[in-house]
């Protein structure tokens, strides 16, 4: 029951794909959704091995991207590929999986559920190989010409200097298509791939609008500031004290001199306004410069 | 002709009487032990013969034979050398007959005469007392316990002061019980410095008796705060004290120094321990660490490193409290309703977690690292946070609270759980209902928040639960991979 591949030049063989200069002879697809491939889409690759930060951000930006009704491109891999494709589910919005093996294949195997979701949400899984290819070192920048070449622009979040998603960067810049990178801390093995894209011209990525203005999106006004204004004092106070950069619950107590009951739960009503988040004991605000002012008027 | 003793065996946590028949016959001078004893059953012999020797009794030159009735009851242990040398005694007529069957006896013989206390003293005592005996020779150590167990022990140190007193030729010399050990003996809170947001799961986990899994890089003080739990739970009442003194006397593990276990036990195998050191078993079933734990904490440190049987084995006292050993003589079940704390580092390396060095783990191996934990385990942890490395600010900080202070509210909050449960209030139950969806709460989460937020209220000394109560709830589920969320 596997559905005919669509060849070079047939209908529904996406325009942009075929500006590639090796273009895949036939797209094989697991889903109905053939026009996903049709809309504006946005890849957002980077490593396997990511840090916690990285897979939260890799995960609201695609939320944010399919928020603001772009398809979220990547590669089913571990680490930022599979967080992409949850943040663009976890929006409601349609996301592609580009395989490196066979159409039939789920590489990796542990992600084969959320292949099925992909394709469930009304996205996409994608292959040029048939039934039945194992999956193989070189198939992999090959996969990444795909995945650039679907994409009207490509963010890479987190690489390491010789990374796979530096390949997907460099076929996007050979398209002539949009590249960004988010900035990281000249310290981190993590971020050595994306400052030296950033070095190398590609645009720092610091918050979803840079590429929604890139491609000329109009983006909506902020609906999760909106709902920071209705979080309780202790709640602004804590996010404050966030924005002057990453603490552990038990920093937040000794700087703002509030309980630990009282942090705990007023970091919780940030994560539920999406204004904070936690990875490994360490809080993070969502996004910069959003901390509304800690007394309230009146 | 043919005397009687009585003393009991142990099966699981209970003793069944057992008669010690003796029977001397006409006939080659011979000793046999029947009715199902054990190897060190069996071995009685030797120790009895050179006990009743070295006390100066007289070993009667005949056919000799003991039955242990009921016959058809595995018979274990060295508890049995004591009646056994009485009941020979009393065949050959060195002791007086009515007057041995007035007492139950239990004790091991030295060669030289004298006599060791065996486990189980307090169980067997209460069994004594169940059958109308009201008195129990008794090792001297094994006095204490005895007596706890209803009966008025005699304490003898040898058989020859045994059968002195049987003769009506000595009184016993009483023993002074051991002075209670006192709660300052426990580790205390105070050591811990910093970390407030630890110690407060801690004071919640202690309130609501919700198990804990302490996640973080090595050195941050996930297993001191464990050991520091038993300090600040509320203090066993007497029926709990000796519930949980039988279970430590069968499985010999209560101290001499201590015979009533006043305090809720602290137990923290190793992970190289076997299932059944864990959960009980062995051929008489002995009970394991789970029920040793009972009322008290079972810590499993480095819990991605226990074998998985092991881990998948405390599924059933995590739900119901209980350990069913089955063997083919019949099941046996241990009580084992512990607070689990469970502590883990965040990957096989260690340094996830520790912004001071990098994780070096592949993403298959953090990935097997995680998945060696069930998700049905990993439910029944209620509170589940990251601990972070201390700070040198902190470590040469103010000292931190002391139990005592902490102890008291948990004590207050258990009580008001037990008896008047706060009500959630609406306000509270929407944000837990906003929650569900937001976070991808499974239904066991939510249930789980919910008793979190009870337990939080409690100890608020609030009338119900409010939205703040839920949130902080909502805290305690980090990593959130660890957590039921995913």
């Amino acid at each position: 029951m596997t559905r005919a591949p669509i060849p070079r030049g047939g209908a529904g063989y996406p325009a942009l794909l075929a500006q590639l200069h090796d273009p895949p002879p036939r797209l094989w697809l697991r889903g109905d959704a053939v026009d996903a491939l049709a809309r504006p889409a946005v890849a957002v690759v980077g490593a396997r091995s990511c840090s916690a930060y990285g897979s939260q951000v890799a995960r609201s930006l695609a939320r944010d991207l399919a928020g603001a009704g772009l398809v979220v491109v990547s590669g089913l891999a571990r680490g930022i590929d599979a967080e992409a494709h949850r943040g663009a589910l976890e929006a409601g919005g349609a996301t592609v999986a580009v395989l490196g093996c066979g159409i039939d294949r789920d590489y990796p195997a542990r992600h084969a559920e959320l292949a099925r979701r992909i394709v469930e949400a009304g996205g996409l899984v994608v292959s040029e190989y048939e039934a039945g290819v194992e999956p193989a070192p070189w198939r992999f920048p090959a996969r990444n010409r795909i995945i650039a070449g679907l994409a009207l622009a490509t963010v890479v979040v987190e690489a390491r200097e010789r990374s796979g998603a530096l390949i997907t960067a460099d076929f996007a810049l050979e398209l002539g298509r949009e590249v960004f990178a988010v900035p990281g801390e000249i310290t981190s093995d993590l971020a050595a791939g994306t400052n030296r894209l950033i070095r190398q011209g590609a645009a720092p990525l610091l918050e979803v609008e840079d590429v929604l203005d890139a491609l000329g999106i109009e983006a909506e006004p902020g609906g999760a500031s909106a709902s920071v204004a209705d979080v309780g004092e202790p709640a602004r106070r804590v996010l404050a004290e966030l924005a002057d950069g990453p603490r552990g619950p038990d920093d937040l107590v000794r700087t703002t001199g509030l309980d630990a009951a009282t942090v705990a739960a007023a970091l919780v009503e940030l994560e539920l306004a999406g204004a904070a988040f936690e990875a490994e004991g360490t809080y993070r605000p969502a996004r910069r410069g959003r901390a509304p002012p800690v007394c309230r008027p009146g | 002709m043919l005397a009687r003793a009585t003393t009991h065996a142990l099966v699981g946590l209970d003793a069944r009487p057992i008669e010690v028949e003796a029977h001397l016959q006409r006939g080659v001078p011979a000793f046999a032990i029947v009715g199902l004893p054990d190897k060190a059953c069996q071995e009685a012999k030797e120790r009895v013969r050179s006990g009743i020797a070295s006390a100066e009794l007289e070993w009667p030159l005949r056919r000799i034979t003991v039955n242990l009735a009921p016959a058809g009851l595995r018979k274990e242990g060295s508890g049995f050398d004591l009646p056994i040398a009485l009941a020979i005694l009393a065949a050959s007529r060195q002791v007086p007959l009515d007057r041995l069957a007035r007492h139950a006896a239990l004790g091991e013989l030295a060669l030289d005469g004298r006599v060791r206390p065996v486990r189980g003293a307090i169980v067997a005592a209460e069994a004594a007392l169940h059958a109308g005996l009201g008195l129990l020779l008794c090792a001297a150590e094994s006095a204490p316990e005895a007596a706890l167990g209803g009966v008025e022990p005699v304490p003898v140190r040898h058989l020859a002061e045994a059968a002195a007193y049987l003769r009506g030729r000595a009184e016993p010399q009483p023993v002074e019980p051991p002075p209670p050990l006192p709660a300052a003996l426990l580790p205390d809170l105070r050591d811990v410095r910093g970390q407030e947001r630890a110690r407060r799961a801690l004071e919640i986990a202690a309130a609501g008796r919700h198990n804990l899994l302490l996640g973080g890089p090595p050195g941050t003080g996930k297993t001191m705060l464990a050991r520091r739990l038993p300090g600040i739970l509320p203090p066993l009442t007497r029926e709990e004290a000796l519930e949980v003194t039988r279970i430590h006397s069968v499985a010999g593990v209560l101290p001499a120094s201590q015979p009533l276990v006043a305090h809720p036990p602290f137990r923290a195998p190793h992970h190289t321990a076997s299932t059944p050191a864990i959960v009980g078993g062995g051929p008489g079933p002995r009970p394991g660490e789970a029920t040793l734990a009972h009322r008290g904490v079972l810590l499993l440190d480095e819990l991605g490193e226990f074998p998985r049987p092991s881990l998948e084995a405390l599924r059933q006292p995590l739900e119901d409290g209980t350990i069913a050993v089955a063997r083919i003589a019949g099941r046996i079940l241990f009580p084992a309703r512990f607070l689990l704390v469970g502590t883990m580092n965040l990957c096989p390396c260690g340094a996830r977690g520790d912004p001071a060095v990098e994780c070096s783990c592949s993403p298959a191996r953090l990935a097997a690292y995680r998945e060696k934990l069930s998700r049905a385990l990993l439910d029944r942890f209620d509170l589940v946070l990251t601990m972070p490395r201390a700070r040198s600010s902190e470590v040469v900080g103010p000292a931190g609270e002391g139990s005592t202070a902490v102890s008291t509210r948990v004590s207050a909050a258990a009580e008001r759980l037990a008896h008047r449960p706060p009500a959630v209030s609406e306000a509270a139950g929407d944000l837990l209902a906003r929650a569900v969806d937001s976070l991808g709460l499974s239904a066991r989460g939510h249930a789980r928040v919910g008793r979190v937020a009870a337990t939080v209220a409690a100890l608020a000394a609030s009338e119900r639960v409010e939205p703040a109560h839920v949130a902080e709830a909502l805290s305690y589920r980090s990593p959130t991979d660890l957590a039921v969320a995913a």
